[in-house]
């Protein structure tokens, strides 16, 4: 087997790992090659759109668990591969000086059991730290149930760390991962947040759901992602479109992935890490998915609409964050603006406030943009739905969540 | 402010041309226009002059000291390729004088609007390329990147590439603005230089690698999500054919 079919092979295994961040670590160069940009570099964009910023790789396809929806599971039957360390450095060093990638994201499947797969693990990332003297950014999964000297290991290692919860109740991951255990992952994200510092895991730790492959609501989904922001101070949490890559009676066999509903669960996301919402506010027990016509944002402020119009030159930082198409960026140059002269409409273009969304839910000097007669829900709604509708919108934001330099 | 018919002409260098800005702040002229003399063509109707030979740094290390961010923004235009960017500092500086610090927050102002937009495309585009530069290795052991920027950017990509990776030898060529910058021996030279129809002697490994980086890039991509527009959105043609998994790509419209 050449170099080539085994990167092919592996490659092949790593892509539904939606995680492509390089961002949060400022991990500095000393004396080798390479650096982490705290920012976070695109190298380049495969043809769905997303960006390619790590060399994405598993060290082996090899697996001894059985998970339903996952190409590597051990049923399945597909060629099997296996980088050595050297292999894995190799290609790292040559792309990485040829400025291809920013670092290496490393996952692996298990093989023997969880403590000899971290063995390896750790091995190759030592081998690249210190005999290859390789200072760029390294993405590495950690196995769940491996022991936690291991995973301190690791974590002095490498810039993230993450452990893929899947699925986010009980109930599915019996159904679908029954060799999984969210006990274990938990336990990981647990360590890693009881040892976070500057050298462990600097850029912190991120997890991943599949959407779409079990019949969990949006509700169940964004509680659990509010709780792990909460409970472990994850960086991320990323959602993956479920695509049917095997055959199986228990999974959905969907035509599409659930793209748009994907899109939706990603802005919520947003709204909990940036905008001070809650679960709560956009989900509920009786609305336990999000309107996929509207984003979620929107469709709280119409849920909410005896709030607005707000009047920009007065409303707090905290207010401005709720209209729709203002966020941090244009709330703060808001503040800073309107303290030397009031607003008017012109200005917040300026600013970086998307109007089309925006014009809806403010006031500028007490002025409404349009008769006041429009302003009632049903209006506004449709108005915004449109908008989303228009083709060129929809996929440039769909995709620009999986850009992440901010 | 008396407005007259004169051109300003400043060498192209950055510093001369805040001291001619400078100087016509102070002399309370408001001119035509202000043009690099390289680029500069005569016209009928205007004269073009002169004002300064100074070249000194030192008002451009005034101005970084005492506010860098003002500094940032006055170089990112210079360095931009936008049109009338010397008149654009020029409104600048004479309106930061005036209110100070606080001019940032004034975007009701044309010239400050567009000085924040302008630096905004320059920072975007510089960081941009210091994901998609691509390094090939020569026989010589130096990695070549071959750039073509709208904006001149060779700066920040040679200060970028010098905290990465100090211990090897590169050269990075702007196609554009024929202008080069070589690091060796822990230095940056930075050169103009024509280097048409040059051959280049690639190492025995380049070819490999690079049929490597494509497989994997073909690879990683999943098909049932793909979506051509996004990929081009992120990614303007105008880089590609500086960017190795993207060169044979330019013929076909996807």
């Amino acid at each position: 087997m050449t170099l080539k079919d085994k990167l092919t092979i592996l490659a092949d295994g790593a892509k539904y790992d939606a995680s492509c961040s390089s961002s949060g670590s400022s991990r500095s160069n000393c004396d080798g090659t390479g650096n982490a940009s705290i920012s976070g570099i695109c190298h380049s964009f495969s043809s769905d759109g997303r960006c390619i910023s790590l060399l994405k790789i598993l060290m082996t396809n090899c697996c001894i668990f059985d998970c339903k929806y996952c190409l590597n599971r051990k049923s399945n039957n597909i060629k099997r591969a296996i980088f050595s360390p050297e292999e894995i450095c190799e290609i790292t060093m040559n792309f990485y000086r040829r400025n291809y990638i920013e670092g290496l994201f490393l996952s692996s499947g298990i093989i023997k059991n969880p403590d000899y797969t971290m063995e390896k693990l750790i091995e190759t990332i030592y081998l690249l730290r210190k005999k290859y003297n390789f200072h760029g950014y390294i993405h590495c999964k950690a196995i769940p149930g491996c022991s936690s000297y291991l995973l301190k290991k690791l974590g002095n290692l490498v810039d993230r760390l993450s452990a893929n919860v899947e699925l986010p109740t009980n109930k599915s991951l019996k159904l679908l991962a029954p060799n999984k255990d969210n006990k274990k992952v938990t336990n990981i994200m647990q360590t890693v947040r009881e040892n976070k510092n500057k050298y462990f895991v600097p850029a912190g730790q991120s997890t991943q759901l599949i959407i779409g492959a079990t019949t969990d609501t949006d509700y169940d989904i964004m509680k659990n992602s509010e709780n792990l922001y909460q409970k472990y101070q994850l960086k991320r949490v990323f959602y993956s479109a479920y695509i049917p890559v095997n055959k199986d009676k228990m999974l959905p066999m969907l035509k599409t992935p659930p793209l748009k509903r994907e899109h939706r669960l990603y802005q919520a996301d947003w709204l909990l890490r940036y905008y001070h919402y809650k679960t709560s506010d956009l989900l509920t027990i009786d609305n336990q998915n999000l309107n996929i016509l509207i984003d979620p944002k929107a469709n709280w402020a119409l849920n909410h609409l005896n709030e607005f119009p707000k009047e920009i030159n007065k409303a707090s930082y905290y207010e401005l964050l709720k209209i729709p198409g203002i966020g941090p960026t244009s709330a703060k140059r808001i503040i800073k603006s309107r303290a030397y002269y009031p607003l008017e409409l012109n200005d917040l273009k300026k600013m970086g406030v998307v109007l089309k969304r925006a014009k809806y839910f403010i006031l500028c000097n007490g002025k409404y943009f349009m008769p006041s007669k429009y302003f009632q829900k049903q209006f506004i709604y449709t108005n915004l739905v449109l908008i989303d509708e228009e083709p060129k919108n929809n996929s440039s934001r769909q995709l620009s969540l999986f850009y992440e330099n901010k | 402010m008396k407005t007259n018919n004169y051109i300003y002409l400043y060498d192209g260098s950055f510093s001369h041309l805040l001291n001619t800005i400078a100087n016509l702040i102070k002399e309370q002229i408001k001119p035509l226009n202000i043009q690099n003399e390289i680029t500069y063509q005569n016209d009928l109707f205007s004269t073009a002059l002169k004002i300064t030979n100074d070249t000194t740094d030192k008002l451009s290390y005034k101005i970084k000291k005492t506010n860098p961010y003002i500094y940032d923004l006055i170089l990112c235009s210079y360095l931009s390729a936008e049109e009338n960017k010397e008149l654009i500092i020029y409104y600048f500086l004479l309106n930061a004088y005036k209110y100070g610090a606080k001019i940032i927050y004034m975007r009701k102002l044309k010239c400050v609007s567009k000085i924040l937009e302008i630096a905004k495309y320059v920072h975007n585009e510089a960081h941009k390329m210091k994901g998609f530069l691509r390094f090939q290795e020569l026989k010589s052991h130096f990695l070549f990147a071959l750039v073509a920027p709208t904006n001149d950017i060779l700066g920040f990509l040679s200060n970028h590439f010098q905290k990465r990776l100090p211990k090897e030898k590169w050269i990075i060529y702007d196609e554009k603005r024929k202008k080069m910058a070589i690091y060796y021996q822990n230095k940056i030279y930075i050169t103009n230089i024509d280097i048409k129809n040059i051959k280049l002697l690639f190492s025995k490994d380049e070819k490999e690698m690079e049929q490597l980086w494509i497989t994997f890039f073909e690879t990683v991509a999943i098909k049932e999500r793909k979506n051509y527009r996004c990929q081009r959105n992120f990614m303007p043609k105008k880089y590609w054919h500086n960017i190795i998994e993207m060169r044979d790509k330019i013929e076909n419209n996807n």
